[in-house]
């Protein structure tokens, strides 16, 4: 104590000195748009380039399940593309329109700053306005859900996590195409749950869980993960307990997607609600 | 003691108009901004206690500040100018030291003592001042040669207030 005492009595005046400079700068930091952009954009500056050189790191080692990835993504694409082209053999357009067939729009993207840890998880990633990112497109991890982007800047967006307690998709049971919405409980990052499926439907464990396409979020069909647990919560609905075919612990690369007629549902639907 | 404080008070409030009032809107090519009225600093006695030194030394700043319109910048220039001038007294001293009680005027010490004290505080605080006001080191010549020709304006500015408070 003494020693302390000794301490400050000796350096009053640097200390004294140190504060005010403290109180100066913290007005200088704040108090001034100019410099206070150029903290904010120093600072900032500064943990871009980290992220970008860890996950640079990271994206160098993880390259073989990326690749096993790809390729399974690629087979399930071209599966998809045999499936569209059956789809529009259809007889009733006449005209040659190259809009009306495409609805949806992807941009690859990779994730560079993710957390799973939190009530309210969010991720970014490195694409922005500039690369066609706009706010309520979906994200998508290899066909299975990820989450929803929120905001965006010039060249990142950030994206509302299916771990967020904010997230709530429309989702449904595969086999027989009852659906109920899908949430996370802010327990494991393994595992969500799917509610308002009715008890009279047959649920088996092993189920596989899809997206309706009713959000205009999310289009129809991809994969959610699959029944885990299912138990009767109280009234008469199921609270059925679905392991997710994300990882969200190791999730990387990812699709965004747009809905190009979103806005035309929608205003749509705006008439009759 | 009364008195004393009666006069610096005078001293500060005129100095801090002159400056907000007339020094503040003048700026010859975009160069020189004097700024005059750290001499309430230099005028301060020589045993004047630093703590306190440097509370008024932030009051001065913050008030500078408060009519330019730019919080912090004058504050932390003026603290560290407050800082050093002890150190700038213990260097241009004079080879028999301070007298007890008196001020650092060019009455007391005379002109060249006066200059080489005046040049280094307000060198110190027209760097730390000028340099905060750009925040960063991309232009370090041409803030460099701003600091140096404010500097010499500032030093002739209180050179000559000085000359009229010795005629006075």
């Amino acid at each position: 104590m003494r020693n302390l005492l000794n301490f400050l009595a000796r350096y009053n005046n640097l200390i004294i000195f140190l504060i005010l400079e403290g109180i100066a700068f913290y007005l200088l930091a704040t108090r001034n748009s100019y410099h206070n952009s150029r903290v904010v954009n120093g600072v900032m500056g500064m943990t871009r380039g980290f992220e970008k050189r860890i996950n640079n790191t990271r994206s160098y080692l993880s390259l073989h399940q990326i690749n096993e990835s790809l390729a399974a993504e690629n087979v399930s694409l071209k599966n998809r593309i045999e499936l569209m082209g059956r789809k529009e053999n259809s007889p009733f357009f006449s005209v040659t329109d190259s809009v009306y067939k495409q609805q949806y729009v992807h941009t690859s993207a990779e994730v560079i700053e993710n957390s799973i840890n939190r009530q309210k998880n969010f991720f970014t990633i490195n694409k922005g306005e500039l690369q066609g990112v706009k706010v309520d497109m979906a994200v998508i991890s290899a066909n299975s859900i990820a989450g929803v982007i929120v905001g965006c800047s010039k060249n990142y967006s950030v994206a509302l996590s299916l771990l967020n307690l904010d997230f709530k998709v429309s989702a449904r049971i595969k086999s027989n195409g009852y659906f109920g919405s899908l949430s996370w409980d802010g327990r494991d990052y393994r595992y969500a749950v799917l509610s308002d499926i009715p008890q009279h439907v047959i649920v088996n464990v092993g189920d596989t869980i899809e997206t309706t396409g009713y959000s205009a979020i999310f289009p129809e069909g991809a994969l959610v993960g699959t029944v885990s647990d299912y138990e009767k919560s109280g009234g008469d609905f199921y609270k059925i307990t679905i392991s997710l075919l994300t990882d969200f612990k190791k999730i990387h690369f990812v699709d965004v997607i747009g809905n190009l007629k979103k806005t035309e549902q929608l205003e749509l639907e705006k008439l009759f609600k | 003691m009364i008195n004393s404080i009666l006069r610096f008070g005078l001293i500060f409030i005129l100095l801090v108009l002159l400056q907000v009032l007339l020094l503040n809107n003048i700026q010859f090519s975009g160069y020189v901004n004097p700024y005059v009225y750290i001499m309430f600093i230099l005028l301060l006695p020589v045993e004047f206690p630093s703590w306190l030194l440097l509370l008024l030394s932030f009051v001065t700043g913050m008030i500078i500040d408060f009519f330019s319109g730019s919080p912090g910048m004058h504050t932390s220039a003026t603290v560290l100018a407050g800082f050093v001038r002890p150190y700038v007294l213990r260097i241009v001293a004079p080879r028999d030291g301070y007298e007890p009680g008196s001020d650092p005027s060019m009455l007391t010490y005379g002109f060249r003592w006066f200059l080489s004290y005046t040049s280094l505080i307000v060198l110190v605080h027209h760097t730390a001042l000028f340099y905060l006001e750009v925040f960063r080191f991309a232009d370090f010549f041409r803030t460099m040669s701003r600091v140096l020709l404010s500097s010499l304006f500032s030093v002739i500015f209180i050179l000559l207030i000085e000359y009229y408070r010795r005629g006075k």
